[in-house]
């Protein structure tokens, strides 16, 4: 055993800290080299057009990103619409009606719960169980009935999501001041009123930046949408198709992709992925940090 | 003399929140277009006193409130709080005008939420009338659809002062109104309460004597929850006639 | 005036019940997904989550009394081996975050852990395949503890910071009053401290790794033996569910519900632990 004097020790203990510091930025910038790197090859072969391209044909060497885009998007958005009326709900019935302290905590928990399942479980639930039912509905609509697909994926997305955008809405519902909600109601409002005219637009900044953070969490799910979105490489025609989205079709290829240029597209759509991804947080953070939304 | 008309009758009253009791059987007639202060030390059950009178009460679920309220043929005490509220009016101690509306949109603010409907020819004439009132027009007009937030502490207050009376009410209940307001502020709130009398019957709590002598015509002195002295603010600061009344505005004189 | 008819008022009042219905209504609603979910894995799961089932290695198609030991042995090894690669770094870099708030890199590196936060969790299985797969040429355990470490780091470092700005300054002041450096105090006094904070980030990091399936694709990759060696594949609990998942074996399904069961029990259980730590 060396012994180090105290003096060193501490020396080596601050040095430890800060180079830790360095060390992680750096990971990062390695980390998105390599991803640029690696996506390199597809990049400047296919380039644009690859952004655009609605054929994923690997086998004939033709990549392109819009299937798996539009697929990503539209199970995101659609996956959002269907949450906002529950997140609004949860987002105001806890931070605004409810006193109760046992319902609150078992609203919380059940959020707690919802938020803790793994994607994976998700999607296996959703495979047997969301799935079949899809599928007689599809049936009696006289459909063809997948089952899987756009559909099913924006279900579990919306489901997946929700706890995001409650967390955040209920607390900025729950900080509206009480001065403002006693103003109001001692001009007659009941409390659909105040919630419409004061609580709300007080807090419009936070709700809408939550519902954000809440649509970046759905463009970056992966297994459960990979499960039950049914693994097709063109550009979904209605909600009832199945397609592929970006995270999606590189956990389905990627391990079985030999090509040097079809890895470097799958690892294309990944930074891509990434860049949206990226994008719509910081998009949130902005919100948050600009209208001074108050959390606690 | 003046002809008193009461305007409204707090009978046998009685608050409670969980076993505790604030007000204890208290009955007092207030008096039309007079304004009444409210007085005594903390905890004397002054705030919880004016809060009945528009039924804010009815939002905490552990408040017990006994006891008749009448004003014009009605107890208050039994109609729908949302009428009693639209007939008695509040003023708070930290003014709160709605931050996400403008100030026009702040005077209309009880019609907005009420849901009644006004022509544009009404909502001008209400805002006009009701700025003037309060002497906030002429500060504001070039302003009047922007956001108040850069109105100072009095400005806030009056037109909280002028949100209230939008809607005609019978009755203007004042809550320490200037008590986070400075001396020039509060001067000419207190100038205001002294015009607007004449409109609306005024109840205002306050814990500053100086401004119970100013500005009350009438003054009702609570201790522990009971009505101790009820009279003219002159005789009550002259000759008061129970020793906690005297105790308490002179310890307060100095 | 300002008074209304009793019609209106009824109707406001009305309007105001059905709205609070309304979002009670949709708020408890959610109950049925998450308690179908429940139901049915606890209902699927519990029959088959027996001994067998801990004991034994998976089985051929076809035959029955297939196990998950190796998915078993496997997600603890590989989360293992993430958590001590992510818990002192994590922990020296929320002290970083937290104490050199005026370092020229503090600003830089909460940004990249925030970064990180961020990333799709698939993305982390792509680099870690790049930098540790296709060097070694085969798939590992290593690489995808690398990955899930990564994932793991921006937890432990959060709340490490959160925890130990938190401590008030006279802690520090007293044991510098007594002589100590500031590794003495760091270590001795000061972390000691933030062991209810550190822990219940770091229960909540694992629970969340345990789960995690996407980076381990094509990192461990999964392997229907049982491996001890790091480097080579292995398999993991979210691997064997997602797999048997999809496959038209009755006996696979089974066990993938009781490996459901088994995670869900196990990752739920941690975050609820995690969160009685705090208090």
């Amino acid at each position: 055993m060396i012994k180090i004097s105290n003096k060193r020790k501490n020396k080596l203990f601050k040095s430890t800290l800060k180079f830790s510091g360095y060390f992680t930025v750096f990971l990062i910038a390695l980390f998105l080299i390599t991803l640029i790197y690696n996506s390199f090859l597809s990049l400047s072969t296919l380039s644009l057009p690859f952004l655009f391209g609605s054929k994923w044909e690997p086998n004939a060497g033709n990549f392109g990103a819009a299937p798996f885009v539009i697929g990503t998007l539209l199970t995101s958005l659609l996956a959002l619409l269907i949450s906002i009326p529950f997140s609004l709900s949860l987002s105001v019935y806890i931070g605004y009606f409810l006193k109760n302290k046992k319902r609150k905590n078992m609203l919380e928990t059940l959020m707690d719960l919802l938020a803790g399942i793994p994607s994976v479980i998700y999607g296996f639930w959703g495979l047997m169980i969301l799935v079949p039912i899809i599928i007689s509905f599809q049936t009696k609509l006289g459909v063809v009935p997948y089952g899987v697909g756009i559909l099913a994926a924006s279900l579990i997305l919306a489901i997946m999501i929700i706890p995001y955008s409650v967390s955040l809405g209920k607390d900025v519902i729950n900080l509206v001041p009480s001065d403002l909600i006693e103003a109001a109601i001692a001009l007659g409002a009941t409390p659909y009123e105040v919630v419409k005219h004061i609580a709300i637009p007080y807090s419009f900044s936070g709700l809408f930046a939550g519902h954000v953070m809440a649509f970046g969490r759905a463009i970056s799910e992966t297994m459960a949408v990979t499960m039950v979105i049914g693994n097709r490489n063109f550009i979904p025609k209605s909600l009832m198709d199945p397609a592929n989205t970006l995270a999606s079709v590189i956990a389905n290829e990627f391990g079985e992709a030999s090509d040097p240029l079809y890895v470097s597209s799958l690892i294309e759509l990944g930074l891509i992925l990434l860049l949206i991804t990226t994008t719509v947080n910081i998009i949130g953070k902005f919100i948050v940090k600009a209208y001074h939304v108050h959390t606690n | 003399m003046t002809e008193k008309e009461i305007i409204l009758s707090v009978e046998s009253l009685s608050i409670s929140v969980k076993k505790h009791k604030i007000i204890k059987n208290l009955s007092i007639s207030f008096y039309k277009n007079k304004v009444t202060a409210i007085m005594g030390p903390s905890g004397c059950g002054k705030t919880t006193l004016i809060r009945s009178l528009n039924r804010m009460h009815d939002l905490d679920k552990s408040f017990r409130v006994k006891g008749s309220i009448l004003f014009e043929d009605q107890n208050l005490m039994k109609i729908d709080p949302i009428l009693v509220r639209q007939q008695i009016g509040m003023v708070f101690q930290r003014p709160n005008p709605f931050p996400t509306m403008s100030i026009y949109d702040n005077v209309l603010a009880g019609y907005i939420l009420n849901g009644i409907k006004l022509t544009t020819d009404e909502k001008d004439e209400i805002v006009h009338s009701c700025l003037k009132k309060v002497g906030l027009y002429s500060e504001v007009e070039d302003n009047i659809h922007r956001k108040g937030s850069h109105l100072s502490g009095g400005q806030q207050q009056r037109l909280c002062i002028a949100r209230a009376l939008a809607m005609n009410p019978h009755v203007l209940l004042l809550d320490e109104p200037t008590s986070a307001l400075d001396p020039k502020a509060t001067t000419r709130i207190e100038d205001l309460i002294n015009e607007l009398k004449h409109e609306v019957s005024i109840i205002m709590v306050t814990h500053n004597i100086e401004q119970a002598s100013r500005v009350s015509d009438y003054t009702a002195f609570l201790y522990l929850g009971d009505l101790v002295e009820y009279d003219t603010t002159e005789t009550i600061f002259t000759v008061p006639k129970d020793k906690r009344t005297e105790e308490y505005l002179s310890r307060k004189y100095g | 005036m300002s008074t209304q008819t009793r019609e209106k008022l009824n109707q406001r009042l009305l309007i105001n019940k059905i709205f609070y219905k309304l979002i009670e209504f949709l708020s408890f609603s959610l109950l049925i997904p998450l308690g179908l979910i429940l139901f049915y894995i606890i209902k699927n799961g519990i029959a088959y989550l027996n001994l067998d089932f801990f004991l034994n290695m998976p089985a051929p198609v076809g035959e029955t009394g297939g196990g998950a030991f190796n998915a078993i042995i496997g997600s603890f090894m590989i989360v293992g081996l993430a958590g001590l690669i992510a818990i002192p770094l994590g922990i020296l870099i929320g002290i970083f975050l937290g104490e050199f708030k005026d370092h020229k890199m503090n600003n830089l590196t909460r940004i990249a852990i925030e970064t990180l936060q961020g990333i799709p969790s698939i993305i982390y299985g792509i680099v870690a395949y790049v930098w540790f797969v296709l060097p070694f040429g085969n798939f590992s355990a290593f690489s995808a503890s690398f990955a899930l470490a990564l994932m793991m780091l921006p937890m432990v470092a959060k709340a490490t910071e959160e925890t130990i700005v938190m401590i008030p300054y006279t802690l520090k002041e007293a044991s510098y009053a007594l002589g100590a450096n500031y590794y003495t105090t760091i270590i001795k006094v000061i972390l000691p401290s933030c062991m209810k904070g550190i822990s219940s980030g770091v229960l909540i990091g694992i629970s969340r790794i345990l789960g995690e399936t996407a980076p381990l694709l094509f990192t461990a990759f999964g392997n229907a033996f049982l491996n001890f060696n790091m480097g080579k594949p292995m398999n993991a609990l979210p691997l064997l569910i997602y797999n048997y998942a999809s496959s038209p074996y009755q006996e696979w399904q089974q066990i993938a519900w009781a490996a459901s069961l088994f995670l869900i029990i196990i990752v739920l259980g941690l975050s609820i632990i995690a969160k009685n730590v705090i208090k």
